[in-house]
């Protein structure tokens, strides 16, 4: 037990990219402001990249060592996330614009 | 990969930075600190890029979340709500909603940790004679490294590794990644746009704007660009 806290591997960077998963997931579900949940899936998308970036350096340990495929596949995460982004924030600033709320339960306008 | 010393001490700093800074987003009341958390958390998560070796990825992390994506956020967040929760909103969702979400939760990280356990012992028995020899194979790599201009530590090859792979393995989805980026920067400039500004460049249908210049006469004085 003290020589995994002294020695953290592969699976504490799992257990972290865990973690920070479920608080995001959490934060969608609960919070109310829409710009809130957005920065929760940030936290989403910041979470997978940590689990990329984790099992590429544990593919090069196995010998493999030219696998960065992972943090290859990390920038695209992160394009993906900066347009996501983008996006996402113009469709807030117009739906303010129009309907004067952030809160998501008052945007119900698809709810039937 | 088994980091030790120091390594391991910055490991446990950082990942219970983020964590903390991670849950600090979800709960803080004011958006803003929502967002400042958030920042905090992104740099944590940098740092543990850098312990695992991927220097490249940790600057671009810094870059374009931090530097970009949150300074959105901000700009966004300073225009639309400023402490809206302040003045009396409720934060979270109603209460019935918030606990199923939370068993839900718990019952995901209970899952989750599971999976990583069993999964991890898996991947031990696999690999275990594969780190073994490739550590020293690692070690041999890491002495032909080049010296840094300091001579105390060796620049590694790790960045050079991801863009040549970046150019030659993912061209196309490089060049598919810039296209998507410029389509996302258009459709939000579209999206942005006020009533006016549509007007301005003739982009209403004229029921609309006859609609819409009747409640607002300013709109109907705007004259078309064209």
């Amino acid at each position: 037990m003290l020589h995994s806290v002294k020695n953290p591997d592969l699976s504490k960077f799992l257990v972290i990219g865990a973690l920070l998963f479920v608080i995001g997931v959490a934060g969608v579900l609960t919070r109310r402001n829409i710009i809130v949940i957005f920065m929760s899936i940030e936290l989403i998308l910041n979470a997978a990249n940590l689990n990329f970036i984790a099992f590429s350096r544990y593919l090069q340990d196995t010998g493999n060592v030219n696998a960065v495929a992972g943090q290859v596949f990390t920038v695209f995460v992160i394009v993906v996330a900066a347009a996501e982004a983008a996006i996402g924030l113009g469709i807030v600033i117009a739906l303010y614009r129009n309907k004067e709320t952030i809160w998501i339960d008052e945007i119900d306008l698809l709810k039937w | 990969m088994v980091l030790s010393g120091w390594e391991a001490v910055f490991f446990w700093v950082f990942a219970i930075a983020a964590i903390f800074a991670g849950l600090l987003t979800v709960m803080a009341r004011n958006a803003v600190h929502s967002a400042l958390f958030l920042i905090s958390s992104l740099l944590a998560v940098a740092a543990l890029f850098v312990l695992l070796g991927a220097e490249f990825i940790a600057g671009v992390q810094i870059l374009v979340y931090v530097g970009g994506v949150m300074v959105l956020f901000l700009f966004v967040i300073m225009l639309v709500n400023v402490g809206a929760e302040e003045r009396g909103g409720q934060v979270l969702n109603k209460p019935r909603q918030v606990t199923v979400s939370m068993v839900f939760c718990l019952l995901l990280v209970l899952g989750l940790l599971f999976a990583i356990n069993v999964g991890y012992k898996g991947l031990q028995t696999r690999d275990e004679k594969a780190i073994a020899s490739a550590q020293a194979l690692r070690q041999g790599q890491q002495q032909d490294l080049h010296r840094g201009a300091t001579r105390t530590s060796r620049i590694t090859t790790d960045t050079e590794r991801v863009g040549n792979s970046l150019y030659r393995f993912a061209s196309l989805p490089f060049e598919i990644a810039s296209v998507l980026l410029l389509v996302a920067i258009i459709g939000s400039v579209m999206l942005a746009r006020t009533l006016k500004q549509e007007a301005a460049v003739d982009d209403l249908a004229p029921d609309v704007v006859a609609a819409e210049a009747a409640r607002d006469p300013e709109l109907a004085e705007t004259p078309p660009i064209s």
